[in-house]
């Protein structure tokens, strides 16, 4: 179509130096069957798809291996936390006021009967510092819990023998014994015996 | 050539597509089956494949004393649990190494690891977590199956300390009592959850995840001082012992600050311990719920308010005859006596409740009731202590004259341990109550009620001379030669003290009980200078003796630890030499 206006617009134009005309025609200049080189953009292709996928594959499995870690590491957490938990337990099983006086107790220690004070401002010490008796009679320990009947049956009466006489020494001392027991250790008979004479 | 080529592509394509549309249908059936039969059935076996759902326990906040130390704190606890199915082949073994490992009984392991019918059974509940883990660790290892462990969170309490203060918690962590019970919002703190997929024992990481973090629960802090408390506990056990009470109660308090250092209760119960029968009745405060008569300890605060509304002084002459009849009444004194001349501070020196009831004859019955209801009678003290009781203050219009009499002495009138030492406190603190609190800073009870140091609050009941004077009577009362309580003295220190011994009520015939006595003695020391208030009260004693001879050499003790403790030098001064009795000139 192109061709034919070109024609008649040559028609039309007067004939003048048609060579000129001729020569200064315009034409279009054939195309350069150039094709860039396929390789480089496949290759860039194929790189980025196997970077992409290679890169994601390591990043899911540096961050499985994370994942793993994690968990062993809130396992180990876990574990170190409660013994922790475990050893302040202790610590404060030590420290218990109970505990740390049954030790000394057992060091031999007593509590003081009275303190004196240095008074740095006056010069002078207030109070009266006197030695501390070998027992201050404040038992620490609780009394031993009641024995159930089937370990602590009543005491058999002997019926009246000859030697009665012998028998009710015996029964003195060992009453006597008893108390002491009761007094000193907390003995759970002597405590009986003390409830029975109320 | 081509109709056959055509008719071989169309006919492929056709084999095509039906073969797509079987495949297809068969999925499509496959879909309804899953969504449109039974959906929940399988997204819940899914669930369970892959989605582990937990709850994050919230940490319960500890009960500390007023320096710190935990009364009572949470440890990451773990249960046992087996399945005797896999244990019973090999129970004996397993109990032997339980039994040794965890201090268990053997024969309750037994019996647990070869129970038949059954595929559960505690084996050991509460074990500090690296325990338990390492026994059943060491035993599956070495290829014992059916021990497993379970999360139980264990609540740890200082041996023996304040158990009836602080309460104790249920098998599976809840409170029970006490101020585990009464503070539970503010110690439990708010469990949080966690939801994630799993793969193989570990999170899937970009799978679906769901934190809500734990709220831990807050420390509460109490003005309990762990130590001085232990020590009053075990005064306060082995009076009761040695005086053969039915039960006893002692109360150290700060006297500027009115904060609680001790409140002790004997009997009292192992809270770390299971529960036995004989401790139901223990459980509480008795120094909070239990009501009882004062006694005698009342008469300081009669003749302190006597003093400040100006009606006496310490040197008032009174005339006690040997008894004293009132209505139908006879008023005794608790010795013999002919008429004897003692002034107001021989009254109190000598506990007379004759010349009690002769000096508060100067007061009307609303005087004196606005008096007590000043220094906290009938009130609860709303320390923040579960059951307390108001104990008893009648209303003045109802008062017959012998009604005003004995409450001038302390019958008529009821009282809990604590009320009692505030209102003694007073006198010690100048004059000033200062409302009495066990919790530091500020806290909210279970109903709703604000509780603490913060908000105690002080209020003057008498004024500062009438305090004094009061507080240098009070020193007669452990004087050796007039007083009633010699053995209350502490060396080096001047004392001020009130012995109290009085009547039990039966709550069943509202009568006195005969030979039933509550003892108490209660006082501060150094008396013209004081910093600590001990009330010491015995219940019920099995053995004679009044509160002098009976709750003194108790206070003595308590109160001479307490001042070395907080390293309070004696004042050095010299206590006045108020008379006692008077002579006619």
């Amino acid at each position: 179509m192109s061709e034919a206006r070109a024609v008649q617009f040559r028609n039309r134009v007067p004939r003048l130096a048609e060579a000129a005309v001729q020569r200064a025609r315009l034409s279009v200049v054939p195309r350069q069957q150039t094709r860039a080189a396929r390789v480089p953009f496949v290759t860039l292709v194929t790189l980025l798809l196997v970077g992409g996928v290679v890169g994601l594959l390591l990043f899911n499995t540096s961050m499985q291996q994370a994942s793993f870690a994690a968990t062993a590491l809130e396992g180990q957490a876990t574990n170190l936390s409660a013994r922790e938990q475990t050893l302040q337990l202790e610590l404060d099983r030590l420290r218990d006021p109970q505990a740390v006086a049954e030790k000394a107790r057992s060091l031999g220690m007593v509590e003081s009967a009275g303190t004196a004070f240095l008074m740095l401002g006056e010069d002078k010490v207030v109070g009266k510092a006197v030695p501390a008796p070998p027992d201050s009679g404040t038992r620490i320990q609780p009394p031993a819990p009641d024995k159930p009947a089937a370990l602590d049956p009543p005491p058999v009466k002997a019926p009246p023998a000859k030697n009665r006489q012998h028998q009710q020494n015996n029964q003195q001392q060992n009453q006597q014994g008893d108390g002491q027991q009761g007094n000193q250790q907390g003995n759970q008979q002597g405590n009986r015996q003390q409830r029975s004479g109320r | 050539m081509s109709p056959p080529r055509g008719g071989s592509a169309l006919f492929r394509l056709r084999f095509g597509f039906v073969a797509i549309a079987i495949v297809l249908s068969i999925y499509g059936a496959r879909l309804v089956q899953l969504q449109g039969l039974d959906p929940k059935s399988y997204a819940a076996m899914a669930a369970a494949e892959g989605v582990v759902s937990i709850t994050l326990p919230a940490d319960r906040g500890a009960i500390l004393d007023r320096d710190g130390e935990p009364l009572a704190e949470s440890v990451d606890g773990l249960m046992i649990v087996a399945d005797p199915k896999l244990t019973t082949e090999h129970a004996p073994y397993l109990a032997k190494e339980l039994a040794n490992e965890l201090g268990l009984d053997y024969f309750t392991t037994l019996k647990a690891l070869s129970k038949p019918d059954t595929r559960f059974q505690y084996i050991a509940r509460r074990v500090p977590a690296t325990q338990a883990l390492n026994a059943v660790e060491r035993l599956t290892e070495a290829g014992y199956k059916g021990l497993a462990t379970e999360r139980d969170p264990l609540r740890d309490y200082t041996r023996d300390v304040a158990a009836n203060l602080l309460g104790y918690m249920g098998t599976d962590g809840e409170p029970l009592g006490g101020m585990e019970l009464t503070f539970d919002k503010i110690l439990a703190g708010k469990d949080g959850s966690a939801r994630y997929e799993v793969g193989g024992g570990n999170r899937i990481p970009l799978g679906d995840n769901q934190t809500v973090k734990p709220v831990d629960g807050k420390d509460l802090k109490l003005t309990i001082d762990l130590d001085l408390q232990w020590f009053v506990q075990r005064v306060l056990r082995q009076t009761v012992l040695n005086a053969r009470a039915e039960s006893g109660m002692a109360v150290v308090m700060d006297t500027r600050t009115g904060e609680v250092l001790a409140l002790a209760d004997d009997p009292t119960f192992d809270a770390n311990g299971p529960l036995r029968r004989e401790d139901k009745s223990n459980l509480g405060s008795r120094a909070m719920s239990d009501v009882y008569e004062p006694g005698s300890v009342e008469k300081v605060l009669t003749l302190a308010a006597l003093l400040d509304a100006g009606k006496v002084t310490p040197w008032t002459k009174i005339l006690v005859p040997p008894e004293l009849p009132r209505q139908d009444r006879v008023i005794h004194d608790h010795w013999d006596h002919g008429n004897e001349k003692l002034t107001l501070t021989g009254v109190l020196a000598k506990s007379s409740n004759i010349g009690t009831v002769l000096a508060a004859d100067q007061f009307e019955p609303a005087e004196l009731h606005g008096y007590l209801d000043k220094f906290g009678f009938g009130q609860r003290t709303k320390v923040g202590v579960r059951g307390e009781t108001a104990g008893m203050l009648s209303d003045p219009d109802t008062w017959s004259q012998i009604n005003q009499d004995t409450i001038a002495f302390g019958q008529g009138v009821s009282v809990n341990a604590l009320q009692m030492a505030a209102a003694i406190n007073t006198v010690a603190n100048g004059g000033v109550r200062v409302s009495p609190s066990l919790v530091r800073g500020s806290a909210v009870t279970d109903q709703g009620e604000q509780v603490g140091t913060d908000v105690a609050s002080p209020e003057r009941v008498l004024s500062e001379k009438a305090a004094r004077q009061t507080a240098q009577m009070m020193e007669k009362v452990v004087d050796p030669e007039d007083g009633t309580a010699p053995k209350a003295a502490v060396p080096d220190y001047r004392v001020a003290g009130k012995t109290g011994t009085a009547q039990r009520v039966n709550p069943e015939c509202g009568c006195y009980e005969q030979d039933a006595f509550d003892v108490s003695f209660a006082g501060f020391a150094p008396a013209d200078d004081p910093r600590f208030t001990v009330y010491v009260v015995l219940r019920k004693p099995g053995v004679a003796g009044g509160g002098g001879s009976l709750a003194g050499p108790a206070f003595s003790t308590i109160m001479q630890h307490a001042l070395r403790r907080y390293s309070v030098p004696p004042t050095g001064t010299k206590a006045p030499d108020l008379p006692v009795t008077w002579t006619r000139r």
